[in-house]
C-alpha cells in the first residue's frame, strides 16, 4: 500500500528466539485490517544485504499512549535466518524501508452470508501473530472467540497476555506438557468441534504447515469453513513477483495463488495441501 | 553552422533520450521483464512517467501456470528464480493490462515466451496489431523451463532461425533479442541474432544456480535449479554486455545486478545504449526511478549535456 521509511520504537525480547518489534508509522498503521502484513527490510541500507524484505505479520496497532490514535504497528518476529537475525538485533531509532499494510486479510463474519457465532482461532507457536486483531474485531462484531494456542514447549506460547486481557476462552497445548495439555493444538480443537456439532462455527487457523493442513482436514470432516494465514519466501510482496505462490485446487485456469496478493489469509479449500511452498 | 538554440536548452537540464530500432526512449532506464509484473502493480510505489520503457513479465499466447512453489531463494548478494513463466495469456494483457499502461509516458516492451517455434511466432503474430506496445523482446533464454525457450540458446544456428521467424511474424514492431549467459561464448549468439535481422539484444539473463538446504538435504527450489539475479551477477553482465557490443552494430541492452546509479553507468559505459533494472524492484520499488534521476544529476554536476557523451566511452590504460 504505502512505502515508508519508518523507525524502530521498540524491540522487546520474548524468549526462545521471539522479539516484539515495534515500529513507528501512524499512516500506515491507520490503514490496517486484521490478517495483513508489512513487508520490512532487516538492515538499515537498502542496497545492503540481506537484499530482499521480510513479510512480518501485523500483531497489533501501536497507539499514542494520550490520544490512542493509531502510532505504529507491532511485529512478532522469530529469528530463523539471517534477515530475522540482523532485523531484532535493530536498536530503537533505527531506520527502515517498509511497505504496507500488504495483502487480503479475514474475512469477518460480518462480510459472510451464513451466521457465525462462535470462531475457533487456532494458532501454532509465532501463528499467533495475526489472531490478537481478529479476536479484537470478531468481539465487536459480538463473536464469541475461542483461542486454541499450542507450541512445543511453554517458551514457544509467547505473548497470550493480550488475548487473557480480551477476556476470551484460550486452550493451549504443548508438545512437551509444559503448559497446558499435552500435545498438539489440533487435539482439543478435535474434541471441542466433537462435542459441539454446530454449523455456526468458523476456523482461523495460523502456524506450521502440518497444523494448518489438520486444522483444515477438521474443518472439512465437520464441514465449516476455514480461513487460514499463509507463509511463503517472497520476492516483493506487491505481487510482481510471483515468487510466493501457493497451489490451488479450485482455481480454474489459475493452479497457483499468490500468497502476497490473493492472501496471505485464504479460504483452507483454496490450498492444495499436498504441495509445501516452503 | 549556427548552433540551434533550442538544441541546446542548458536550463532543462541534460539530454538523456536514445533511440533503439527507431523508437525513441526519453532516458536509458527501463524496468527487466519478470521483475515489473505489468507495470501497473508499481504504479501506487512510483512514477512510471520517470522511466524510458517497461519490459512486461513475458507473455505466451495461452496463460503458463508456472511452476510449483518453493520459486524463490535469497542468496548472497541475490536471489534464484524458478517462477516457470507464470503469465495470464497475451490476449488478456491487451485486454486488461495494455490500457491501463497506455496511460503512462513510457515505452511498453513485451517479452515474450514460447515452448516451440510455432508458439513464439503466434504471440508475435498477435501482438504485432495491438497499437501501444513499441517493441518485443524474444526470449530464448529463460533457464526455468522444462523446454522450448532454452533450447533456442543452445546453438546459434537455432538462435538465428527463431529471429528471422519472429521478426517475419511481426513485422511492424522492432525486435529485441534477450540473450543467456550460460554459453561459452555470448558474441556467437548476439552475431546470428543481428544477422538474422534483431534489432537490438538483451544481455543478459539469469545465470543458473542452485541452493540447498543441507537440513532436509533437498533444494531450495522445487524446480532444483533456478536463475540467478541481483548484484552477485552484475560484473558477469557487465563482461559479457562489453563483449557483446565488440562484437555486434545493433543496439545492446545492459542487464544484470543493477540496483545504483553508478551500476547503470557502468553499463552505459561499456557500451550499453540503454539498462534494465531488475531485482532492485523487488527490494525497492521506485528503483528504477531512482536511477533515471541519478542519471540526469550525475550528468548535471558532471557538465554532460547529452547520455550518449558517456555510452560506450570506456577508456583503455595507456
Amino acid at each position: 500500500m504505502l512505502d515508508k521509511k519508518v523507525k524502530i520504537k521498540a524491540v522487546r525480547d520474548l524468549g526462545a528466539g521471539n522479539h516484539l518489534i515495534v515500529i513507528a508509522s501512524p499512516e500506515q498503521a491507520r490503514l490496517v485490517r486484521p490478517g495483513q502484513f508489512v513487508m520490512l527490510k532487516c538492515v538499515e541500507n537498502t542496497g545492503e544485504n540481506p537484499l530482499l524484505r521480510r513479510p512480518f505479520t501485523i500483531f497489533n496497532i501501536h497507539r499514542n499512549a494520550r490520544s490512542g490514535k493509531p502510532a505504529g504497528v507491532e511485529l512478532l518476529v522469530k529469528e530463523v535466518g539471517v534477515g530475522t537475525r540482523r532485523l531484532v538485533s535493530a536498536r530503537p531509532g533505527q531506520t527502515l524501508d517498509c511497505l504496507g499494510p500488504q495483502g487480503h486479510g479475514f474475512q469477518l463474519p460480518s462480510d459472510l452470508p451464513s451466521r457465525v457465532t462462535t470462531a475457533c482461532l487456532v494458532a501454532g507457536g509465532v501463528g499467533i501473530a495475526p489472531l490478537l486483531l481478529l479476536a479484537e474485531s470478531l468481539l465487536a462484531l459480538r463473536v464469541k472467540p475461542i483461542l486454541f494456542y499450542g507450541g512445543g514447549t511453554v517458551a514457544d506460547l509467547v505473548l497470550r497476555e493480550p488475548f487473557e486481557r480480551l477476556g476470551i476462552d484460550i486452550i493451549t497445548s504443548t508438545e512437551d506438557g509444559s503448559h497446558g495439555e499435552r500435545g498438539l493444538v489440533t487435539e482439543p480443537l478435535a474434541q471441542f468441534l466433537r462435542i459441539h456439532p454446530r454449523k455456526d462455527i468458523r476456523l482461523y487457523a495460523c502456524g506450521p504447515w502440518g497444523m494448518m493442513r489438520a486444522v483444515h482436514e477438521l474443518a472439512v470432516g465437520h464441514d465449516l469453513q476455514c480461513e487460514v494465514s499463509l507463509e511463503a519466501r517472497m520476492g516483493c510482496g506487491l505481487g510482481a513477483c510471483l515468487g510466493c505462490v501457493v497451489a490451488s485446487p479450485a482455481a480454474e485456469g489459475r493452479p497457483y495463488l499468490r500468497v502476497c496478493q490473493d492472501g496471505p489469509v485464504m479460504n483452507s479449500r483454496l490450498v492444495r495441501w499436498d504441495i509445501e511452498p516452503v | 553552422m549556427k548552433p540551434n538554440p533550442n538544441d541546446r536548452a542548458p536550463l532543462k537540464g541534460p539530454r538523456l533520450g536514445v533511440e533503439i530500432a527507431g523508437v525513441h526512449f526519453k532516458n536509458p532506464v527501463m524496468t527487466a521483464s519478470g521483475t515489473f509484473g505489468y507495470g501497473l502493480e508499481f504504479a501506487r510505489y512510483m512514477d512510471l512517467n520517470a522511466i524510458g520503457g517497461i519490459v512486461v513479465k513475458g507473455l505466451s499466447m495461452k496463460p503458463i501456470p508456472g511452476n510449483p512453489p518453493p520459486r524463490v531463494y535469497e542468496t548472497a548478494s541475490g536471489m534464484l528464480n524458478a517462477i516457470g513463466w507464470q503469465n495470464i495469456g497475451a490476449a488478456e494483457f491487451v485486454e486488461e493490462k495494455l490500457p491501463g499502461l497506455r496511460d503512462y509516458d513510457t515505452n511498453v516492451i513485451v517479452n515474450i515466451v514460447g515452448f516451440e517455434l510455432e508458439e513464439y511466432l503466434e504471440v508475435a503474430r498477435f501482438l504485432n496489431d495491438h497499437p501501444g506496445i513499441h517493441a518485443l523482446e524474444l526470449n530464448i533464454s529463460c533457464p526455468n523451463v522444462g523446454k522450448g525457450g532454452f533450447h533456442f540458446n543452445k546453438d546459434p544456428r537455432d538462435t538465428h532461425r527463431i529471429t528471422a521467424e519472429v521478426r517475419k511474424a511481426s513485422p511492424r514492431l522492432p525486435l529485441w533479442v534477450k540473450l543467456s549467459p550460460n554459453v561459452t561464448d555470448i558474441r556467437e549468439f548476439a552475431r546470428a541474432a543481428e544477422e538474422a535481422g534483431a534489432d537490438a539484444l538483451s544481455v543478459i539473463n539469469t545465470l543458473v544456480g542452485m541452493a540447498i538446504d543441507v537440513r532436509s538435504r533437498r533444494p531450495r527450489l522445487r524446480f532444483r535449479t533456478g536463475g540467478l539475479s541481483g548484484p552477485a551477477i552484475k560484473p558477469v553482465a557487465l563482461r559479457m554486455v562489453w563483449e557483446t557490443c565488440q562484437a555486434v552494430r545493433i543496439p545492446v541492452i545492459g542487464i544484470g545486478g543493477i540496483s545504483t546509479t553508478e551500476d547503470a553507468l557502468e553499463f552505459l559505459i561499456a557500451g550499453a545504449r540503454a539498462v534494465q533494472v531488475g531485482t532492485a524492484n523487488f527490494y525497492e520499488p521506485a528503483a528504477s526511478e531512482r536511477i533515471a534521476l541519478g542519471l540526469a544529476e550525475y550528468c548535471r554536476s558532471h557538465r554532460i549535456d547529452d547520455i550518449h557523451e558517456i555510452i560506450g566511452s570506456l577508456k583503455d590504460y595507456e
